[in-house]
Formats: structure tokens, C-alpha cells, sequence
């Protein structure tokens, strides 16, 4: 069984890529919108991955329950981070909303 | 919408884990107390029949996910529904006599299994809650 | 998911059957007649024990199982004893009792090294179950 990693490759994308370029002309990495898809979808199959395990580990398949509970942990932590990163989106989006023109 | 709460994550299935430990300490523990009494045979709940229907279960809902409409139908359980009802119909009389060794080590397997199913059970239940109230 | 459970416990009731026939030995130590009341010195016996495949982790190891319970071949132990009922009444060995041969310090040796396999096998189990419960704490 693989456990996938949680990668912070992909956030060091928000300072270098798309984010420190002009909106208009950052056409050539990936966009904003993509990099946060793709890491819903990557939390998400982190839990799908600890479902399997957990459901492997209680119908008799020759499973380490500290795999199994690792992979539990990791894709826990997985979405939580997903959340906070969320959560200050959404903080941040109230912020800019919240500026005078 | 509610049932299908607690239906598309693990729940139903730990659920059922817990049901069938807490089931199969009873009967181990009637079997230890009775340990001394002439003619007695020793009973037991098969976890490997338990685990072949849980597997049934499993592979059920993933060959078809139930749709909404059939969820709100059922009250909770859903494919392992099943596995609940078949409980009481696994219970088998030993012929051959273990012993004591044995009944212990039964026990202690099954509550390892129970406390694993309970921790995990906690941490799907931590995670909603997480979700939920939208706070890490 | 839990087989080293399994081997210790085979180990367990391997150890109970080595005691029994222990206690069994040492028991019988003067015992002449058999159980129907003929004349015939008890036997010493052991227990034998085998591995066992059908108890197995993944990983290989593999547990315990008594496969047979042994008789002793050896010559009983004979004293001059005439005036015992059960002295032979004639040949060469007139006035002699037969007795089991059981060695009271090898078996009560034996018996102290089987409890002592006994505990250590409690002592895994006890570990095992440490250890378990210790996993559960990845998820804190």
C-alpha cells in the first residue's frame, strides 16, 4: 500500500508562479484555480486511499493496522491543511472585498 | 441528506466492527465463566464468517453506491444492514473443548480489534466535526 | 491481524501439557499397578512437541503443538522390598519391587523450566498487546 506524501512542492507555487507575476501575462505556469483543484483532489484521494485501508485492514486482508492508522493520520492532516489554506482564502477575500475604491 | 451523512465515509463499517466485538466478548466471556461446568460447549461468534460478510457488504457498496432516494429509505445501516442482522446467525457450538489459553487470547484479539475500530471510528467522527464547524 | 497472539498461545498450551505430564511423572513416582490393577510400574511419560503451520503470521513464524505424549522405555527402578504385596513372587528377581523410573530432580527441573517458558510466554503476549495498543496512538 502506498501513502501518498503531502507535498509543499505545490505551495511554493503560490509565491513563485502565478502569484508574483501580473494576472494578465502569467498564462505560461499553472494557474491559481488549478493548484487549489488539484489539491482538493489530492485530499481527497488520500482519504479515499485511508478508506480502502481501513476497510482492507477489517475484512481480513494481511494489513499493519500502524500503516493503516498512518495513512488515517496523514490524510487527517491532509484535509485540515486544505482547510486553513481555505479559511484564510476566504479571510482574505473578505479583506479585499471589505477595500474602499 | 442527513443519513447520507454518515454514509459516504467509514462509518457504517467501524460501526458494525464495534457491534460485532462488543457481541463475541459476551459470548467469550460466557465461555470462561463456564469454564468447570461438566458438559458444557464452548460457544463462539466466527470473526472469519464475520469478515467474509463484511467483505460481502464492502464490495456491494462499492459495485453500487446507493443513490440518494434508497439512503432516505433506509433509517441508517444501508449495506450493512446485512452484516448487523446476520450476527445472531453465526453462533456456532464447538464440539472440540479449548481452553482456557485460548478463550484469553480470543479476548484480547477481539478487544485489540474493538479499540482499533473505536479509535478509527472516533477519528471519522472528529473529521465531520472538523468539517462541519469549518475549524482545523 | 493479530497472529503473534496466536503463537504464544499455542507456546501456552504446549507448556500446560508439559506440566500436566510432569506433575503427572512426579505424582506416580511410587505408583506399581496400572489403572486396571495389575501388577505393571507406571510409566514415565513426555510430551513431544512439533511445529505447528497451521498457526502462522505472514512474516513466518510459527507456533507450537504437543504432537504426541511419549512413554518411557527405560528399565523400572528395582528394590528389595519382601514384604511388599507386590514383590515377585518367584524367578531371580524374588523379594524386588519394580517402581517407575522417575527422576524427582530432573522433572522437578523440568517442571520449574516449563513455568519459566510459561511466563515468558505471558511476558510476549503482554508485549504484544503493548505494543498494539501503542499503535493506536498514531492517531492521537
Amino acid at each position: 500500500m502506498s501513502i501518498p506524501s503531502i507535498s509543499t512542492q505545490s505551495l511554493g507555487q503560490i509565491g513563485t508562479g502565478s502569484f508574483s507575476k501580473p494576472p494578465m501575462q502569467g498564462a505560461d505556469g499553472p494557474s491559481f484555480k488549478d493548484f487549489l483543484v488539484d489539491s482538493i483532489r489530492e485530499v481527497n484521494t488520500m482519504q479515499q486511499d485511508a478508506d480502502r485501508a481501513m476497510e482492507g485492514l477489517f475484512v481480513g486482508d494481511d494489513m499493519n493496522p500502524a500503516e493503516v492508522l498512518t495513512a488515517v493520520q496523514k490524510a487527517d492532516m491532509a484535509f485540515r491543511m486544505m482547510m486553513q489554506i481555505r479559511n484564510k482564502l476566504v479571510a482574505a477575500y473578505d479583506e479585499v472585498k471589505n477595500i474602499r475604491v | 441528506m442527513l443519513t447520507n451523512l454518515f454514509q459516504s465515509n467509514e462509518i457504517p463499517l467501524l460501526e458494525q466492527v464495534v457491534n460485532f466485538a462488543q457481541a463475541r466478548q459476551n459470548v467469550l466471556a460466557g465461555n470462561i465463566a463456564n469454564l468447570d461446568t461438566p458438559g458444557y460447549r464452548t460457544r463462539d461468534i466466527s470473526p472469519t464468517e464475520f469478515q467474509a460478510r463484511l467483505r460481502e457488504a464492502v464490495e456491494q457498496s462499492h459495485r453500487n453506491p446507493q443513490n440518494e432516494m434508497e439512503r432516505a429509505e433506509m433509517t441508517h445501516g444501508g449495506h450493512f444492514q446485512a452484516v448487523k442482522e446476520s450476527l445472531s446467525g453465526i453462533l456456532r457450538h464447538d464440539d472440540c473443548n479449548v481452553g482456557l489459553e485460548q478463550q484469553i487470547a480470543e479476548m484480547s484479539k477481539n478487544q485489540l480489534q474493538h479499540n482499533l475500530a473505536v479509535t478509527l471510528l472516533t477519528s471519522q467522527f472528529q473529521l465531520l466535526q472538523a468539517a462541519i464547524s469549518e475549524r482545523a | 491481524m493479530f497472529s503473534a497472539l496466536d503463537i504464544s498461545t499455542s507456546a501456552l498450551v504446549a507448556q500446560r501439557t508439559r506440566l500436566n505430564a510432569i506433575s503427572s511423572n512426579l505424582a506416580n513416582m511410587s505408583t506399581t499397578r496400572n489403572e486396571a490393577g495389575e501388577l505393571a510400574p507406571y510409566q514415565p511419560r513426555f510430551a513431544v512437541f512439533q511445529t505447528d503451520d497451521a498457526i502462522q503470521s505472514p512474516e513466518g513464524a510459527v507456533g507450537v503443538q504437543v504432537s504426541s505424549i511419549e512413554f518411557a522405555t527405560s528399565e523400572p527402578l528395582w528394590k528389595y522390598q519382601p514384604g511388599h504385596p507386590d514383590a515377585q513372587q518367584e524367578g531371580p528377581k524374588k523379594g524386588w519391587v519394580a517402581y517407575p523410573d522417575v527422576n524427582m530432580v530432573q522433572e522437578s527441573v523440568d517442571a520449574l523450566e516449563a513455568t519459566r517458558a510459561y511466563e515468558a510466554n505471558i511476558g510476549v503476549i503482554e508485549v504484544t498487546k503493548n505494543l498494539n495498543q501503542t499503535t493506536l496512538r498514531i492517531l492521537a
